[in-house]
């Protein structure tokens, strides 16, 4: 029976329930010390006085670190703008001053207070059209002198850090002779990846090489990214991962390993450090806040003819990643719905708050509330039925993105809506009750396309061992996908199979856990390695049974001869033989999804350039909403996905479940917002997360159209089905209002507000 | 820090006589241990009383209910007692915090730590509660309402522990409700609590007694005696609730803070006190069973 398609549990869920995993921060070292750091209380201004020298004397204190001792270059991912310490000038609450390290925590905690910070305070860029402003001061005064990553070409200028425009030049025609324009903008506050283990990094200097012991999403971006700010080879560093406990995105870029790096090479012992909850949450590259600005004009019949979308993303003191996210609003702002010729700006904002950055769904969230939001408008404005409006301007088979790619399998969106129908059809959930709305969302979504690998070694007594950097973020990719793929491949039992956790001394490059790609890319690979490892297994296995290889089939982990059952012989007598004849049986496969075909001229600043291996979505919510407290009660919602080919139904129904869990939060609970420049929410008690009694049981609907690259025609699965939950949900709380909800979270008290102003209106 | 623990209600008596202000009472810690790891107190000594058995349990006698200060949130709401005769308090028991703080926090706790949102302060507000508080020098007792001085601050002497609650049961005629509002269905800290307890005269109709209380509305939980005064007599109408909503707003003082805004506490107000009011009718004419 084939593994393929098969609900097999997870190997790694026990040891997770019961405690036994052994996660980033449970790493001991013998001989082991703790750093912690000075961050900064205050959101901008200038260092006046740093004086550590009273640090230093305190018992158990081994080193003290500031700008002065740290490597002094300039690094990043796109934008080379940010130093390890703040020198003289500090960009946001919580940027790091100096580090300490000692004996114990307590006495590191101690030393901290010893140091003297006098900061002269500044007003603070607080947001993102306030940066925009040419009055306000710039974040980065001398942002012109910072470099760029190499082969990167995009704009930037005073706090815009990065730019992308696409003008296609015909819009404003489209725009003059309109029957119809409709305009909004939609604000959307930021998303804490509030992953349960905090960041942290044990580091280990021994003869000139570093040790980094780090739960981490993408262990080779540690290697590469602290080589860099480092200065030294890729060669000289080790990254070692064990259990993670959630990253969501925050944990693909360093985070605190190059403190504990310097710490270690300057005490010669292994430093460990973690960040508590509240630095987590002040520090942590959330979700950017952002905001949109959109207007499409519309025929008669409801066809989109233009679209106008500006796009503000707030980076935070320093870039990050941000610069490749200001690709995505020209993805989202023409695909799912065809809008004819539209213009795309993003601007991409320094400001004086903590860096953002990657998210499960990167910038699709907010984008996605924009354009399905303002579809329900546009129909409001028609007055034409909701779904109806979507089904006229729908993709299909075909149809280009605004980037001129083209996307093949896009009716399985018509397939899509049709699931839909059949198990929630739309005029009997949107027949009318009090206090009662239905939301509609789709999208279009990628699999991230960047490179990995697998080294396959047949163990000799027949088991399989995997050895790839691909990392287990909890998604069940590496634990289910990857290991159910192996032992298809090969004819063994999923307990048969043991991967190697990442170490990045051991296995070839790997992009680590972004963008659903692991068990589509990694999958692909296995795919690869395993047709090799078979091809050896039969040559030997040919000999052995003196049968030609043509006649052999791999069946619960033995080589037999078709056709006859009796002859037949184990992999593990295979392995042997082979090890001590021809040498053991391995074989590497390596694989990254090709770049689908865009018209390079489609736009300027535009770093992630097209939309691979695309999945199709549609998303229903049904509210309630109650009229004393305006709360917003999801009672209903329903997921139709296109995922290729499910692996594991039980493992892709997880991933919906949590991603919906986590769009709900961001639709509903999740306020993450500022006074000033300073989050108001600064515990996870104010930062509401979602809980189990908020959240129903997710409907779920899988299609299956596969992918011609994928592993049994698997695509990515995990990371969408975050995007559209916000904005299925604030459109049912409108249609359950009678009033436009835009912006997010949408919360109990603008419910209540506009149930009022209702009531006021004639 | 120092750690001790106490088996007897002596025990923690003569700790507490010995000790004073530099001790702080441990029961289920739902708390004290959060207030401690923010560094927002730093005891000398903590004592754990959470197994003093004679300070936990329900107690029906003479028309009155005594509560030992150690009964749990979970109990509370499970009760038969504390359900027939303090429904209110059974409601709000069952929402403070989640599952794992009602299972462990105490009713004790839970007024001597004197939150302005405490859940169990309203009901027992309306349910006109008196605390036994002990000392070395004996027991002294204190209204509830005269209890709470301001925000975490009590009229609990650093030498006194708080043993019981005795609350006035619910008459008959009389229904009562605790209404909580916070974004999520557990882990809240209430944005507004109301309680309301209204006796009906014999036909099922007139108001003859009410009583409101409010948490998250001011510095500390609140009785709201105008408010209460404006039902009396009434039949629940809307008049007289939206001038007894109008009362609640004149003697509170909402703020905004990083749970909600001071406008949308008193956007609260009238909706809740509606919704209470109309719930204590309907219960008090047996027309909907108190609370399940």
């Amino acid at each position: 029976m084939s593994l393929i398609g098969a609900s097999v549990p997870r190997g790694d869920a026990v040891a997770k329930v019961t405690g036994r995993a052994v996660y980033g921060v449970d790493v001991r070292l013998p001989g082991m010390v703790h750093a912690r750091l000075l961050r900064s209380p205050i959101p901008a201004g200038r260092i006046v006085t740093l004086d550590v020298d009273d640090a230093w004397a305190v018992d158990g204190v081994l080193a003290v670190c500031t700008a002065d001792d740290a490597p002094p270059r300039r690094t990043g991912l796109a934008v080379y703008d940010q130093r390890l310490f703040a020198d003289d000038v500090v960009r946001y609450e919580g940027e790091p001053i100096a580090a300490v390290v000692a004996e114990t925590e307590a006495a590191a905690r101690r030393a901290l207070e010893a140091i003297r910070l006098e900061l002269e305070p500044w007003e603070p860029v607080a947001g993102p059209e306030q940066a925009l402003d040419p009055a306000t001061r710039l974040v980065h005064p001398h942002w012109a002198e910072y470099e760029v990553a190499p082969g990167l070409e995009f704009r930037r200028h005073g706090n815009v850090a990065a730019e992308m425009i696409s003008d296609p030049g015909d819009v404003d025609a489209v725009f003059a002779r309109a029957p119809f324009v409709v305009e909004d903008e939609y604000r959307a506050n930021r998303q804490y990846q509030a992953y349960l283990e905090p960041k942290h990094a044990v580091v280990d200097y021994q003869g000139g090489r570093y040790t980094v012991y780090v739960a981490h999403q993408y262990p080779f971006n540690v290697r590469d990214r602290l080589a860099q700010i480092l200065g030294v080879a890729v060669s000289r560093i080790r990254v070692v991962c064990p259990t993670i406990g959630g990253g969501f995105g925050a944990k693909l870029d360093v985070g605190l390993e190059p403190y504990a790096a310097v710490l270690a090479r300057k005490v010669g012992r292994p430093v460990r450090i973690v960040n508590d909850r509240l630095e987590d949450l002040l520090t942590c590259t959330s979700r950017e806040d952002a905001i949109v600005q959109i207007r499409s004009a519309v025929d008669e019949d409801g066809r989109i003819l233009a679209r106008e979308l500006t796009c503000l993303m707030n980076c935070g003191a320093y870039a990050g990643d941000m610069p490749f996210l200001a690709s995505i609003p020209l993805h989202l702002a023409g695909s799912v719905y065809r809008v004819g010729t539209a213009r795309v700006e993003a601007r991409v904002l320094y400001t004086n708050t903590a860096p953002t950055g990657a998210m499960r769904g990167v910038g699709g969230t907010y984008l996605t509330f924009a354009v399905e939001r303002h579809m329900d408008h546009i129909a409001a404005e028609l007055g034409m039925g909701r779904r109806e409006l979507r089904l006229r301007n729908l993709f299909r088979d075909g149809d280009r993105m605004l980037t001129g790619q083209v996307i093949d399998q896009a009716g399985t969106l018509r397939q899509a809506f049709d699931r839909m129908e059949q198990v929630a059809p739309w005029a009997q959930v949107t027949a009318p009750r009090p206090l009662h709305g239905v939301g509609l969302a789709a999208l279009i979504w990628l699999t991230n396309p960047m490179p990995g690998s697998a080294t396959l070694k047949l163990n000799e007594d027949g088991t399989l061992g995997v050895v790839t950097a691909a990392t287990e973020n909890g998604s069940g990719a590496v634990a289910m996908g990857l290991t159910q793929i192996a032992a298809e491949e090969l004819g063994l039992r999923p307990s048969d199979v043991v991967v190697l956790a990442p170490d990045t001394d051991a296995a070839a490059y790997d992009a680590g856990s972004q963008g659903s790609r692991t068990t589509h890319v990694v999958g692909a690979a296995i795919r690869k390695a395993a047709a090799e490892v078979r091809r050896r297994i039969f040559d030997v296995a040919a000999e052995m049974l003196e049968v030609s290889v043509d006649d052999l089939e791999l069946v619960d982990g033995t080589v037999g001869v078709v056709g006859d059952p009796g002859s037949r012989v184990p992999l593990g007598e295979v392995a042997r033989t082979a090890t001590f004849t021809t040498g053991p049986i391995a074989a590497t496969g390596a694989y990254r999804t090709p770049m689908p075909a865009h018209d390079p001229t489609c736009a300027t600043g535009l770093l992630f350039p097209s939309f691979p291996t695309p999945t199709f979505h549609l998303h229903l919510a049904e509210v309630e909403v109650d009229p004393v407290t305006g709360r917003i009660h999801v009672v209903r919602y329903v997921v139709v996905q296109d995922v290729g080919r499910a692996i594991n139904p039980t493992g892709i129904r997880g991933q919906i479940q949590g991603g919906v869990t986590q769009g709900l939060g961001y639709a509903l609970f999740e306020q993450l917002d500022f006074d000033g420049a300073r989050y108001r929410q600064r515990s996870l008690e104010t930062y509401r997360l979602p809980t189990a009694v908020d959240v129903p049981r997710v409907e779920v609907e899988l299609i299956e159209n596969a992918d011609p690259a994928g592993p049994y025609g698997a695509k990515g699965v995990a990371e969408p089905p975050v995007v559209p939950v916000a904005v299925a949900v604030a459109n049912a709380v409108s249609d359950a209002v009678g009033a436009p909800f835009d912006r997010l979270p949408v919360t109990p008290e603008d419910v209540l507000a506009a149930l009022e102003e209702r009531r006021r209106r004639p | 820090m120092d750690f001790r623990r106490a088996g007897t209600t002596d025990e923690i008596v003569s700790i507490l006589a010995e000790v004073g202000p530099d001790a702080t009472l441990l029961a289920g810690g739902t708390d004290v241990m959060v207030q401690y790891l923010r560094g927002e107190i730093a005891p000398k000594l903590l004592v754990h009383i959470e197994q003093v058995d004679e300070l936990a349990g329900v107690d029906e006698a003479d028309g009155r209910v005594d509560i030992g200060a150690l009964t749990t949130h979970l109990t509370l709401s499970e009760d038969p007692v504390i359900r027939r005769t303090v429904p209110g308090l059974a409601e709000a028991a069952s929402q403070v915090g989640g599952h794992q703080t009602q299972a462990v926090g105490t009713v004790g706790g839970n007024l001597c730590n004197a939150s302005p949102a405490a859940d169990t302060a309203p009901p027992l507000l309306v349910a006109d509660a008196e605390l036994r508080l002990r000392s070395a020098a004996g027991t002294r007792t204190v209204p509830l309402d005269r209890f709470f001085l301001g925000r975490r601050h009590t009229a609990r002497r650093p030498d006194e522990v708080l043993t019981s609650i005795a609350v006035r049961p619910l008459p008959s005629h009389a229904g009562e409700t605790y209404l909580k509002v916070g974004r999520r269905g557990a882990m809240e800290v209430a944005i507004v609590g109301l309680a309301a307890r209204l006796v009906l005269d014999d036909d099922g109709d007139v108001v003859t007694d009410a009583r409101l209380a409010v948490c998250s509305m001011a510095p500390r939980p609140l009785r709201l005696p105008d408010a209460e005064r404006l039902l009396v007599g009434s039949r629940g109408e809307p008049e007289a609730v939206a001038a007894a909503a109008d009362a609640v707003q004149e003697t509170t003082e909402p703020i905004d803070d990083a749970r909600a805004r001071a406008a949308y506490r008193r956007r609260l107000v009238p909706r809740l006190l509606a919704e209470a009011v109309r719930l204590c009718m309907r219960r008090a004419r047996g027309e909907e069973e108190s609370w399940s």
